[in-house]
């Protein structure tokens, strides 16, 4: 590679706020079009905007995430335009005064080392229309006018698609435990566009600058940053100069296409919004939608790993926020977090998938799960703990009556047993005693699991194992 | 400053898809031109560039927010109402897109 890539991203998240940025519409999806909106996403005459203090507490909860400046006096500007899309003619947005400048994420590199990308700004605004386009007219829903969005827009501090896809990561996780978005990119509520250009290693200039719109998971960002760059590299290398474009990810082909050639730069117009006269927030006001914010990604993160859980397992339970939240319910009063932990992501998580269905549908509440993980603390082995677990799937019972209607009993540490068993099995099988000398360690397994099956998994398997392995030793 | 006449305001009118009666436009026309001639008056006022453009009559803040509360929407029929054309209750334009 002779070049290096230069890379900024823009991204539009979509607040789950109740009532719209400027109206008190209900911002709700439906299914129905035209159903959530108010005179004033239709631009009636005489509709004044009115600004939701939510959305203004929100973007301060990801300011602060992204430690960036707030800027306490709120302020909206008019970016005029004509298009179907805003009927009023302009989108009411923050050009002037940002909320938050100036802040900065750091982020995994390809080389696993943390990387700080630094934050230009980040600012409200009103989403638009949706639109609907076929091959003779286009259809408009304003169900999504003026849905409140806060647009995050970072320096080109950004190498490759590994970093990039990253810096979505993270993005997506504050917004999603903040609980100003649901994040999800598949749905069009977190929305990314990158700008990349190339220059020679040691320059400091910009090359000519590629926009790829839209693309809706982070695994097309990975990928379709990675193809831009390949060929733009190949254009430079062939002596081909780079147009200023729009690109689009194909899925498909894992390629970028043409969507238009840019010409020249929109005059948007923009000038203070008159109809919002500059909202003074007050220390209190910033300070306590900081400290009332949920606790964000990385915090959560954290304390699981200090509950004992491994960095992986924290990480997929914390990739769902259903997830985080049953596990948390569930661990409270739990013996173990971790036992908690591996029941949720084997068999909570197995039921799911095999099921198709989410958290929300499964059946078994979270307390119960933690009382089940609890027995297995108390010597109940891991095996009749599936079996209380599966029985509770389909009975709606408390975790106790489950264990005596399956008969499942505490196993007894009768170790002089325990011996009686371990010393006949190995009397039993010479050869297997020998292959164990050989250095196979599953032999010890095979004589585990005889033992097992002829006293009916009677013996807590970790003091079998135990003993096993101190009986081979003696031979 | 562009002149402003009858043809520019009809081109207008008819790139913002609507139109006027005559005597409409001849209205409109001569409000333009009371505004231009104000906007002359003033432009011979010397050292304008010197001041800031100003969007509120005072230089005051305020602490408003509205609480996030939905109220009912529009019926679907409402939101419609001024829509010349529709389509499974959506608003229908001509190709926006090539």
């Amino acid at each position: 590679m002779n070049f290096e890539a230069v890379i900024g991203l823009e991204i539009h998240v979509e607040m789950k706020t109740a009532s719209k940025m400027f109206s008190s519409a209900p911002n709700s999806f439906s299914t129905q079009p035209n159903t959530q909106v108010a005179l004033l996403d239709m631009a009636y005459p005489g509709t004044m905007p009115l600004v939701n203090k939510q959305a203004v507490i929100n973007a301060i909860r990801v300011c602060h995430a992204l430690h960036m400046d707030i800027d306490q006096l709120v302020r909206f500007d008019r970016k005029n335009y004509f298009y179907a899309d805003l009927p009023k003619g302009f989108q009411i947005t923050q050009q002037f005064h940002p909320i938050g400048s100036e802040g900065y994420l750091d982020v995994e590199g390809k080389d696993g080392k943390l990387k700080r990308i630094r934050i230009e700004r980040l600012h409200m605004e009103e989403d638009t229309c949706k639109q609907l386009h076929f091959p003779d007219y286009s259809l408009l829903d304003y169900n999504r006018a003026g849905v409140p969005l806060v647009e995050i827009v970072s320096r080109p501090d950004i190498r490759d698609g590994t970093e990039a896809m990253h810096y979505v990561e993270n993005i997506r996780n504050i917004v999603v435990y903040s609980l100003v978005s649901d994040g999800k990119m598949e749905e069009g509520s977190l929305r990314c566009d990158v700008n990349i250009s190339l220059r020679p290693y040691g320059s400091d200039k910009f090359g000519t600058k590629v926009e790829i719109k839209n693309l809706n998971s982070l695994k097309n960002i990975e990928e379709a940053i990675d193809y831009e760059i390949k060929r733009q590299n190949a254009l430079l290398l062939s002596g081909t100069p780079i147009n200023q474009e729009t690109r689009r990810f194909d899925e498909a082909s894992k390629k970028t296409i043409l969507m238009r050639v840019k010409t020249s730069a929109v005059d948007y117009k923009y000038f203070p919004e008159p109809n919002i006269v500059p909202i003074r927030l007050s220390d209190s006001f910033v300070e306590d939608a900081i400290s009332s914010c949920p606790e964000l990604y990385e915090q959560k993160k954290e304390r699981y790993l200090s509950m004992g859980l491994s960095k992986t397992d924290a990480e997929i339970i914390l990739s769902d926020l259903d997830s985080a939240s049953y596990f948390e319910k569930a661990a409270k009063d739990a013996k173990s977090a971790k036992t908690v932990a591996n029941f949720l992501i084997v068999e909570v998580n197995g039921y799911l998938n095999k099921n198709a269905v989410g958290l929300s549908e499964f059946p078994l509440p979270p307390e119960k799960l933690g009382e089940i993980a609890s027995l297995q603390e108390d010597g109940y082995t891991h095996k009749q703990c599936v079996d209380i677990f599966n029985y509770l799937l389909n009975n709606d019972v408390p975790v106790e009556q489950a264990r005596k209607s399956l008969g499942i009993e505490k196993q007894v540490e009768d170790l002089s047993l325990m011996l009686k068993a371990v010393t006949e099995i190995l009397d039993a099988n010479p050869q297997s005693v020998a292959d164990f000398k050989a250095g196979k360690d599953r032999a010890k397994g095979f004589l585990i699991g005889q033992i097992m099956k002829q006293y009916k998994g009677k013996f807590n398997p970790a003091s079998l194992n135990k003993m096993m392995e101190e009986e081979l030793g003696k031979r | 400053m562009e002149k402003i006449t009858l043809e520019l305001l009809k081109d207008a009118a008819h790139r913002m898809m609507f139109d006027m009666s005559e005597s409409e436009y001849e209205t409109l026309l001569g409000e333009f031109a009371t505004l231009t001639k104000q906007m002359e008056a003033i432009g011979k006022i010397g050292g304008l560039d010197e001041y800031e453009p100003m969007t509120f009559p005072f230089d005051v803040t305020v602490d408003c927010l509205r609480e996030d509360v939905p109220e009912k929407p529009l019926d679907k029929e409402e939101a419609l109402a001024n829509a010349g054309s529709k389509l499974d209750g959506q608003i229908k334009l001509p190709k926006v897109v090539g």
